[in-house]
């Protein structure tokens, strides 16, 4: 039992992280990023690459892979996002948006082959891939008839302290200051003097490097690395976390990416592993039936 | 008048007689010179079947090849396209339609997994296209491909053994060493490969007094096996099944020794792979799966096969290899035997359907002959992972 509480804080953490980013850009901009999920699993890719195509240390491959993360943020924000709120588009009109770059990215990811346009990004097509051994340190414990392992340890401690400076930062500095009113009410925000369309770009930058270390930690901790990690492991079960925990609170985020790690493991033990999907869609609709903020969130107020 | 007419009969009839038997002969060297036999491979060159699928691919090539060069089959060269389904059922189909009507193919080779072959062999039987199976050792491909229908497909063939036998000579062969007294499923609910070989694991193991303690099943596309790899290895099994495939087996295998477990690995059909093998590393080492091929076996047309597929692509051949250059052959014998007219499309498939029936060759699989059925009997080889990307022969089983 011990061993499977240590698989749900890992898996914990990985959702959580990953909520982080998804609850960051919708508190303050309103709408869902549906290429968060391309972003982590294009973190990953170009990790790999740059450790096993291009031969580069694995930790100057983690930087870069974060930082290809962040940038893919910026082309959300000018790409997707600003467009469309020049013009007053509805909401739904930047959802479909970042859907569509969503899946430009993960088809060039599953186009690169050798030989092929994108064989710099990755070669391995739509076929998972895992860090050769060695790659990085990756020690093995046994205590106490636990196993632990040093890659999904590690991700532990990563994920509490950016989430703690993020909190911090969002709390008690000008910027998060700024980023919480232009969250608050935008037009206000403006009138105070705030450069809204710079705290929105900023919003995506933090939300997507964010983003891309989830998929970093998550293929190589758990050896899977591949064009659909991000749909198959994070992109449905991200919304069902910031649902758990209230669509623009980052503690909520926290709590929900825990907690869903939580329930999905104990599901597998006590219910038998068939129902590991659904109960986290079971626990998604539970909530909103009873709880629709989520545990965090605001009261949902009338739009008049 | 009358002697103008027997001539002209008479003429008539030793030019039908000339054209009958040099038509009629069909093994004649070169009547089919000039034309194209044209074939077409549906197979997973991405995707979860990914790692088979080129194996696949480069022995049929290499037969292709081979047989070209000697000069086709009675003078014609064959033509092989290979399409990528992506490992996804939809699109096998759709592929397959393609090379049925567009390509007009004379018959076809694939799908790669059984999970595919569930929608593109009724496909082919319906549109009475021959096709043989070089990989799919699910249940219910042949002899009938329109489960729960019984009525026998007459256009599906497979060169490949099924796992209805090669599971249960692993289990057997493991059995009778070791003696294990209990055992962990674990399969991929959501392929029919996995979930097919999971339920011949069930029905195999009471036999051999293996008390199967549970099955844990997940999906297929699930990164984290963490779950249910701790909640199998809980348990101290003897022996853990793994019936998946594509990157499933070695990521179980890993994890389990991560976490401590020293038992036995016991598989189907998904390990015998080198892809699967390497991945597996040092945990895989011992792992134990039964195969329709092994690299060092003695039958006459292996050593020349291992050899030039090494000097073609510069790595060994393994068993998908094996069953992809068998099947080229196989086509290629029944259509020399065919009489093709290359002018009549739906009965030239039919007629590479009788011939395919009565086919018997020596492969590197062995001698080679369709059951009636439509399925293969050959030689097993129980073998087993060396943890270094490559395999060792445990046992020979022959056929009963």
């Amino acid at each position: 039992m011990g061993q499977q509480i240590l698989n749900a804080i890992f898996i914990g953490s990985i959702y959580a992280l990953f909520a982080v980013g998804y609850t960051l850009v919708f508190g303050v901009l309103d709408i869902l990023n549906l290429a968060h999920s391309a972003v982590f699993t294009l973190g990953a890719a170009v990790t790999y690459t740059l450790v096993v195509n291009h031969g580069q240390s694995f930790w100057l491959a983690c930087v870069v892979g974060i930082l290809v993360a962040a940038l893919m943020g910026l082309v959300i924000e000018y790409v997707c996002l600003r467009p469309l709120r020049r013009r007053r588009a509805p909401p739904i009109a930047a959802l479909i948006s970042t859907i569509g770059l969503a899946l430009i990215i993960i088809a060039a990811i599953e186009q690169g082959r050798p030989g092929t346009l994108f064989a710099w990004l990755w070669v391995d097509g739509a076929n998972p891939v895992t860090m050769p051994p060695g790659t990085f340190p990756n020690p093995t414990w046994h205590v106490a008839g636990l196993t632990l392992e040093g890659s999904k340890l590690a991700v532990i401690p990563i994920s509490v302290v950016l989430m703690l400076v993020l909190g911090y930062v969002m709390r008690f500095t000008q910027v998060g200051r700024a980023l919480r009113a232009v969250a608050e009410n935008p037009r206000a925000a403006r009138l105070m003097g705030i450069d809204v369309d710079r705290m929105i770009a900023l919003t995506l930058i933090i939300s997507s490097a964010l983003g891309g270390l989830a998929g970093i930690l998550f293929g190589v901790a758990l050896g899977d690395i591949s064009p659909y990690i991000g749909r198959d492991s994070v992109e449905v079960r991200g919304l069902a976390v910031i649902v758990l925990g209230g669509m623009g609170s980052i503690p909520g985020a926290v709590l929900g990416g825990y907690l869903l790690g939580l329930i999905e493991v104990l599901a597998v033990v006590l219910l038998g592993s068939n129902v590991r999907a659904g109960v986290a869609f079971a626990a998604l609709f539970l909530m909103l039936v009873l709880r629709p903020q989520g545990f965090f969130g605001a009261q949902l107020r009338e739009k008049v | 008048m009358r002697r103008l007419r027997l001539g002209s009969v008479l003429v008539a009839a030793i030019i039908a007689a000339a054209c009958g038997s040099a038509g009629g002969g069909g093994t004649n060297g070169n009547s089919y010179a000039g034309k194209t036999i044209k074939l077409g491979a549906v197979l997973s060159i991405t995707g979860a079947g990914g790692v088979y699928g080129p194996q696949s691919r480069d022995g049929m090539n290499l037969a292709v090849e081979q047989i070209n060069k000697a000069g086709g089959v009675n003078g014609a060269q064959i033509s092989l396209i290979v399409a990528d389904d992506a490992s996804l059922q939809a699109q096998s189909a759709q592929v397959a339609q393609t090379m049925i009507q567009s390509d007009q193919d004379l018959a076809l080779l694939g799908p790669t997994l059984s999970n595919s072959a569930v929608a593109v062999h009724p496909l082919a039987e319906n549109q009475k296209i021959p096709i043989l199976a070089v990989s799919t050792t699910g249940i219910n491909i042949v002899p009938n491909c329109n489960f729960p229908s019984t009525v026998a497909c007459r256009y599906v063939f497979r060169d490949s053994l099924g796992e209805e036998t090669a599971i249960p000579d692993n289990i057997q062969s493991y059995a009778s060493d070791a003696h294990p007294a209990t055992g962990v499923l674990l399969v991929a609910q959501d392929d029919k490969f996995s979930s097919d070989g999971g339920k011949i694991v069930q029905a195999t193991v009471s036999k051999y007094n293996i008390n199967l303690l549970k099955t844990i099943s997940f999906g297929k596309n699930e990164a984290d096996l963490s779950p249910y790899v701790t909640t199998a290895v809980g348990l101290h099994p003897d022996v853990i099944f793994i019936t998946s495939l594509g990157g499933i087996p070695a990521k179980i295998m890993i994890e389990a020794r991560k976490q401590g477990w020293q038992g036995q690995f016991l598989g189907g059909n998904g390990f015998n792979t080198a892809t699967v093998s390497k991945n597996a590393g040092a945990a895989g080492m011992g792992a134990r799966s039964a195969s329709a091929w092994y690299l060092g076996n003695s039958f006459p047309s292996n050593a020349e096969f291992v050899t030039a597929f090494k000097t073609a692509y510069g790595h060994d051949p393994d068993q998908f290899a094996a069953q992809g250059y068998t099947g080229i052959n196989v086509i290629a014998d029944a259509a020399k035997r065919a009489n093709l007219t290359f002018s009549d499309l739906a009965g030239d498939r039919d007629k590479l359907r009788a011939a395919m029936e009565t086919v018997n060759i020596q492969s590197p699989l062995g001698p080679f002959q369709f059951t009636s059925t439509h399925d293969v009997k050959q030689t097993v080889w129980v073998i087993k992972m060396d943890g270094a990307g490559g395999f060792t022969l445990v046992h020979e089983i022959k056929p009963s």
